[in-house]
């Protein structure tokens, strides 16, 4: 090889590598771009938390891995920003040199976020702790538990002979979603509420004289009841005389919008033989399409708006609470504002509600008028709104018609007959005061507060299946079958003890509202249908079908 | 071939220049101070950055914007050394040449009169002041994956 | 020009005739064919080295709390850190294979004969240089791997006789890996190796230099004329066409083939598959060939008998009419190693 030729390779090598970094340098600049674009914001530790993340993050890394993951972090909102309390609050204590409390509560999220607790105060979510007097409530207290704690009637091996805490089923149960009455454990055994605290509006005990009787461990730190705690039930009664938890939806500690966005979150409470809101959605072809469309949901968008963000599909939030185009992406944080028919008691009724979100239940019109702030038909169009995105005003006004029959339909044939079939057995004293101590008493909860419900909800979230069989088809047969004959097995034993005046009284009702046309086959016999259907079953499989 | 090798070499040589120099300007970021109803006017507080630097909030205006607030560096704008607010003499102090700034930052005397402290953004968002400053990295938490 | 010239001869009294009688050896012919200027190639990766490798000791950080985010950041964060991090990488791998290379070409012409003895000896040092150098480094990144391998390996000199234990806490500065263990590889890495690699260097050259390249000749070569060429500037083209070409491939490969960055070392759990770099395969395959002593002490014999192999050979054809035996035995030993390497290489675990 010549020189010259080793001088050609040498100067075109060169070359070679100065276009390979070329590329080089391409390869950079495309990383660069894409960082831009990808690279998550920064998470830094304000510096008021950093002696609560650095020795948090050795005993609980999970709690201060969460919250790296939050938009608080992205933001420098630490841990004292939240926890941080009043000397005047009862939970407060000194926790290395920062007065802080355990429980964080509606009031000290207000602090930042002042809109939403107050919607969320006006929701039918923060009233969720008053269960007290319902029938729920003594079921979990009383049927299922005991108010009072009992003792043991024979030995476990391996456990001691402690008296049964007979509140454990109302606790773990009702509580964890309606929200427990906070309670700070007291001195002399008993417990500390709100009710004892009676707290002023900015959250500060006024009765101080139970300050004193606080449990307080080694370190100062007033104990909290476990039976109230842990808890972040939606209507949760807090020391401070706020209700509800933001934490209910929002999970600490990342407090992920995403995960309030997904009807998984709500599915924590919404479902079951009562309420099956969850099944429901999964069944109707909304539920379908998000399930299929989840990675278009776009979950983590800033403000999430129905029709800019996505519209892949709607989730629970989107219909209930999420904004949209037509209402300037404007959240709520009352789920109610779009709701139109109260799905929840024995006989629906529609939301007009007074200023106060009390369902208005005067009859005379112009009463109604005047309590009424807020009409059904006003909750409807704005969730016309958001159902308007994706379909047409006569689709949607033809659906709340379906609707609005099927409500009808249950109220007038079952629920109304059937409330007034347990009245008049209480009034005429066939049946005792006391709720579940009588078959027809489950049999009537079983009839509204699960069948009558599920067929109510099935048809307000389109799941013809829960409409039908887990509902209509549930009511009838709980009606026919059980509360009739239940009713008039009733009336013979109140003949057979010599009330025959009071027996006849609800044998009339119940013979007046089977000879309404409605429930007329049920005695007079509908041959004309049956023989048709056993011509059909005929024709179709060969034998008769009875 | 002097070309080439001065070519290849030279742009070597280029890239090995560019990763001795720092890749970015310290990141900066927007961080929470406190609800805009927690700092009445007239008001001040300090809010530590999460790198260690105080800065001075002064709430100095009620309209509710972000020009009612001054955040104001305690880097002396002389030579770098770190002031101090002293409020019985309502003045920032600096120790290292006795450098006085009055309560705007402005300097009154010694060697940074006529100089200003410096100044961090400030922003209002839905009732929350945030300030702009430089972000130290938390690193995550050694959890096993 | 020439007051500089004189006011430079004044003080360093060099004449520029000498050195250029000192740099331009001249070349024996046979280094025109490519697969002869292998010895080069090391060095010249040497360089590259060097310059990357002070470039990065600017960023890393020798603490386990530190080491792995330091690599990151020059992996994802600085300018260009990628690119240099991979050319890091891949010069130590060429440096490896162009070492043995080269002594695989050395072995086989018999270059290491008298007098080269004493060079042969240098060059075996210098391939337990780089080795060590490619070990410690692999250390540095302290992802899962690099923490196995380190303990790994010192509890593997846990078992030399006598000395073991005294070795194992000098290497990792305890009886376990700690938080001063990585220092001490960082300045293995980056100081006490490169130093004794500089300095084997230059005696590996000076020695060259003063016996001169063996000479060696081709049946197709002409039988007369000049048998050396100039060094300047027919040879030192052909060394810089190998460092353009190195270069190139150097660029290809972090480009193609950047270094990635494992996982955390994680001193609780033992990765399922771990693997040292492939230089160490065959050490690795013959460690789990025999077990503990037994296996570090036939290697410590495999390589006290390469470094006195001129002697073993030259004592053996004195003594045989077998003189060519050791290309027989240099076929084998090669055919072993690739064959150990490989097996390793498919081997799942």
């Amino acid at each position: 090889m010549t020189l010259e030729t080793k001088r050609i390779i040498i100067g075109s090598l060169g070359g070679v590598f100065l276009l390979s970094l070329v590329f080089v340098q391409w390869l950079e600049t495309i990383r660069r771009a894409e960082e831009a674009g990808l690279r998550p914001e920064r998470i830094v530790a304000p510096a008021s938390s950093l002696a609560c993340i650095e020795c948090h993050r050795e005993t609980n890394p999970g709690i201060i891995d969460h919250w790296r993951g939050s938009s608080h972090a992205e933001k420098g909102v630490g841990c004292v920003e939240c926890h941080r309390a009043a000397t005047a609050d009862p939970d407060s204590h000194d926790h290395y040199g920062f007065r802080i409390a355990t429980v964080v509560t509606p009031r000290d999220c207000a602090a930042c976020h002042p809109h939403e607790a107050k919607e969320f105060a006006r929701s039918h979510h923060a009233a969720a702790g008053n269960i007290l007097a319902s029938l729920d409530n003594f079921l979990a207290e009383t049927v299922e538990g005991s108010t009072q704690p009992f003792n043991p009637h024979s030995p476990t091996p391996g456990r001691p002979m402690e008296p049964v805490n007979g509140l454990a089923s109302a606790f773990l149960g009702c509580q964890q979603c309606h929200g427990s009455k906070v309670a700070l454990r007291a001195t002399d055994g008993g417990t500390i509420t709100l009710d004892d605290l009676r707290p002023d509006e900015d959250g500060i005990p006024t009765n101080v004289d139970v300050l004193d009787r606080i449990l307080r461990n080694d370190d100062g730190r007033p104990l909290l009841d476990p039976g109230s705690w842990p808890n972040t039930g939606i209507g949760r009664l807090n020391l401070d005389g706020s209700l509800g938890s933001c934490s209910a939806c929002h999970s600490r500690h990342d407090f992920s919008p995403r995960r309030a966005r997904q009807p998984e979150n709500c599915g924590k409470c919404h479902l079951g033989p009562d309420h099956p809101q969850k099944e429901i959605y999964e069944e109707s072809k909304h539920g379908v399409a998000y399930r299929d469309l989840t990675d278009s949901m776009n979950l983590d968008a800033e403000d999430w708006v129905l029709g800019v963000d996505y519209s892949a599909a709607p989730t629970c939030a989107t219909c209930h609470m999420s904004g949209h185009t037509r209402n300037n992406g404007r959240v709520t944080h009352d789920p109610g504002e779009r709701i139109s028919w109260t799905n929840r008691p024995p006989v629906s009724l529609p939301m007009d509600t007074d200023a106060e979100h009390r369902i208005v239940t005067a009859a005379d019109p112009s009463e109604r008028r005047e309590q009424i702030a807020d009409t059904a038909e006003a909750k409807r169009t704005r969730m016309k709104e958001v159902c308007s995105h994706c379909h047409t005003p006569d689709y949607v006004n033809a659906f709340y018609e379906q609707y609005d029959d099927l409500v009808t339909l249950y109220n007038e044939k079952f629920a109304k007959p059937g409330q007034a079939i347990l009245s008049a057995l209480l009034d005429q004293g066939l049946r005792s005061p006391t709720q579940f101590d009588e078959e027809i008493e489950w049999t009537w909860f079983h009839l509204w507060h699960h069948e009558g419900r599920r067929a109510r909800h099935g048809a307000s979230m389109m799941a013809p299946d829960y409409t039908h069989w887990h509902g209509m088809f549930e009511v009838a047969e709980r009606f026919y079958m059980e509360l009739i004959p239940q009713a008039l097995e009733m009336t013979e034993q109140a003949d057979a003890a010599g009330r025959s005046r009071q027996a006849r009284t609800v044998r009339e009702l119940v013979d007046s509202i089977l000879a309404r046309p409605e429930h007329a086959w049920f005695r007079s016999g509908a041959e004309v249908e049956s023989s048709r259907i056993r011509e059909a079953m005929a024709e179709r499989y060969g034998s008769r079908g009875d | 071939m002097a070309l080439g090798l001065a070519g290849g070499y030279g742009a070597f040589g280029a890239v090995l220049g560019r990763f001795i120099y720092p890749a970015r300007a310290a990141e900066r970021v927007w961080q929470f101070v406190t609800p805009l109803n927690r700092l009445a006017t007239g008001d001040s507080l300090t809010y530590t950055t999460p790198a260690g630097a105080e800065v001075h909030v002064t709430r100095r205006n009620d309209t509710g914007g972000s020009e009612d607030f001054t955040a104001l560096s305690n880097v002396c704008p002389h030579l770098g050394c770190q002031v101090h607010w002293q409020p019985q003499h309502n003045r920032y102090f600096c120790p290292c040449h006795n450098g006085v700034f009055d309560s705007d930052g402005r300097g009154i005397a010694g060697p940074p009169e006529g100089m200003v402290l410096s100044g961090y953004p400030v922003e209002v968002r839905n009732g929350m002041l945030f300030v702009e400053v430089e972000a130290v990295p938390l690193r995550a938490p050694e959890t096993r994956s | 020009m020439t007051t500089i010239r004189r006011w430079l001869d004044d003080r360093i009294p060099i004449e520029p005739g000498a050195l250029r009688a000192l740099t331009n050896e001249p070349v024996p012919h046979h280094l025109k064919r490519w697969w002869f200027a292998l010895g080069g190639t090391p060095a010249y990766l040497f360089v590259v080295q060097i310059v990357t490798g002070v470039l990065l000791a600017l960023y890393y950080q020798p603490h386990p709390s530190t080491a792995w985010e330091s690599v990151r950041y020059i992996t994802e964060d600085a300018n260009f850190g990628w690119y240099l991090r991979s050319v890091h990488k891949w010069a130590a791998t060429l440096m490896i294979a162009a070492v043995v290379l080269h002594q695989i070409r050395v072995y086989f012409t018999g270059a290491y004969r008298k007098p080269r003895e004493v060079n042969w000896m240098v060059g075996m040092s210098l391939l337990l240089c780089t080795l060590m150098l490619g070990f410690t480094g692999y250390s540095l990144v302290f992802e899962q791997l690099s923490y196995w391998g380190a303990t790994v390996s010192a509890n593997i000199a846990d078992t030399i006789p006598v000395i073991g234990g005294f070795l194992k806490k000098i290497l990792l500065a305890g009886e376990a890996y700690n938080e001063r263990t990585l220092a001490r590889f960082f300045v293995l890495h980056a100081a006490v190796l490169p130093g004794f690699l500089v300095a084997l260097i230059a005696v590996h050259i000076a020695l060259v230099r003063i016996q001169g390249v063996t000479e060696l000749k081709f049946r197709d070569e002409p039988a007369t004329g000049d048998r050396k060429f100039p060094f300047i500037p027919d040879h030192l083209y052909t060394e810089l066409i190998i460092g353009l070409v190195l270069m190139v491939v150097l660029s290809a490969l972090a480009t193609l083939a950047p270094a990635t960055m494992g996982p955390l070392a994680d001193p609780l759990t033992t990765p399922e598959e771990i693997k040292p770099e492939w230089f160490f395969y065959v050490t690795f395959r013959w460690l789990k060939l025999m077990g503990g002593t037994a296996a570090v002490l036939s290697m410590g014999l495999i390589v006290f008998l390469m470094f006195a192999w001129p002697f073993i050979d030259a004592w053996w054809r004195r003594r045989t009419r077998l003189r060519e035996a050791s290309v027989w035995i240099g076929v084998a030993a090669t055919l072993l190693l690739i064959g150990m390497t490989i097996r390793e290489a498919v081997a799942p675990h």
